[in-house]
């Protein structure tokens, strides 16, 4: 069965951020290295069917401040947790349902799930594997896109 | 000229809001495919395109879909799907319930406009 590598990753937030986050092209994801931020928010949707598994998109707290504003048309200090949880909501949503994109017909996604602080760099998927992460920076800010597929699913 | 959007985010109703705006349209939104038609319920005018989410919690679009194709009142209504289902046989389910076109998320303003322009709902050439 075909994984999704980290390349399509790569491919698919670069349109997420032309469309939405960075229409000028001047303000990229670059990937990057960089450490995982250890409090910030954690959105991911679900995939089940065919394959399983999850598609986790990670930023530190000013990423998703500056997701919340750029997407909702509001300044940045004035951003709430709601306006967060909507737009990284959305962010996940549209990054995982291009992931689905690139795995066998029949699968289902599910609604996001967003959360933040300590409980966002917390392993949620004991029964799952990452099978590619893409880290990188936006701004000076990190940001990474995992996929996790479960343990009973053959990659 | 009115459009509604159906999205349960509020960050992509404003995104596309921004785009059909521009455009002339007065725009009415919903989070989800039974408050949009609570919503058109209540309008006296049907709106002439609705731009509609697939995963949405409590009515989905395709759901949505189905209940306007089963209303009279709303059969001139143009339906788009604005969604991440990019797989073939979800296109096909969705054109099948009565939807007339399908953007795949993430879209370009220019996306929008060119799809409404092909339903004749702004004229050939607008763009953002």
């Amino acid at each position: 069965m075909i994984a999704p590598t980290v390349d399509d990753l790569q491919a698919i937030t670069e349109q997420v951020w032309l469309s939405y986050l960075d229409p000028e092209g001047t303000d990229p994801l670059l990937p990057l290295p960089v450490e995982a931020p250890a409090a910030g928010v954690a959105a991911s949707v679900s995939v089940t069917g065919a394959w399983d598994g999850h598609v986790v998109f990670t930023c530190s707290r000013e990423a998703s401040l500056r997701a919340a504003s750029a997407l909702l048309g509001v300044p940045a200090d004035e951003v709430t947790a709601d306006d967060v949880a909507d737009a990284v909501g959305e962010l996940v949503n549209v990054i995982g349902g291009n992931v689905k994109s690139l795995l066998p017909d029949g699968c289902l996604l599910s609604l996001p799930h967003v959360v933040t602080g300590e409980a966002a760099a917390s392993g949620r998927w004991p029964a799952a594997v990452e099978v590619c992460r893409l880290q990188g920076v936006w701004g000076a800010e990190p940001v990474a896109v995992g996929v996790w597929a479960s343990k009973t699913t053959e990659t | 000229m009115h459009a509604m959007i159906i999205d349960d985010s509020r960050a992509m109703r404003l995104i596309l809001r921004r785009i059909v705006t521009q455009l002339g349209f007065e725009v009415h939104e919903a989070g989800n495919g039974r408050e949009a038609l609570d919503v058109l319920q209540a309008m006296d005018q049907v709106p002439q395109v609705a731009l509609i989410d697939w995963n949405m919690p409590e009515m989905n679009g395709l759901e949505f879909v189905t209940e306007v194709r089963a209303r009279e009142r709303y059969r001139p209504m143009t339906l788009m799907m604005v969604t991440t289902e990019s797989e073939h046989g979800q296109i096909v389910r969705a054109l099948a319930a009565g939807a007339h076109e399908y953007v795949i998320k993430p879209f370009t303003p220019d996306a929008i406009i060119e799809k409404l322009a092909l339903m004749g709902l702004v004229p050939s050439g607008s763009t953002s």
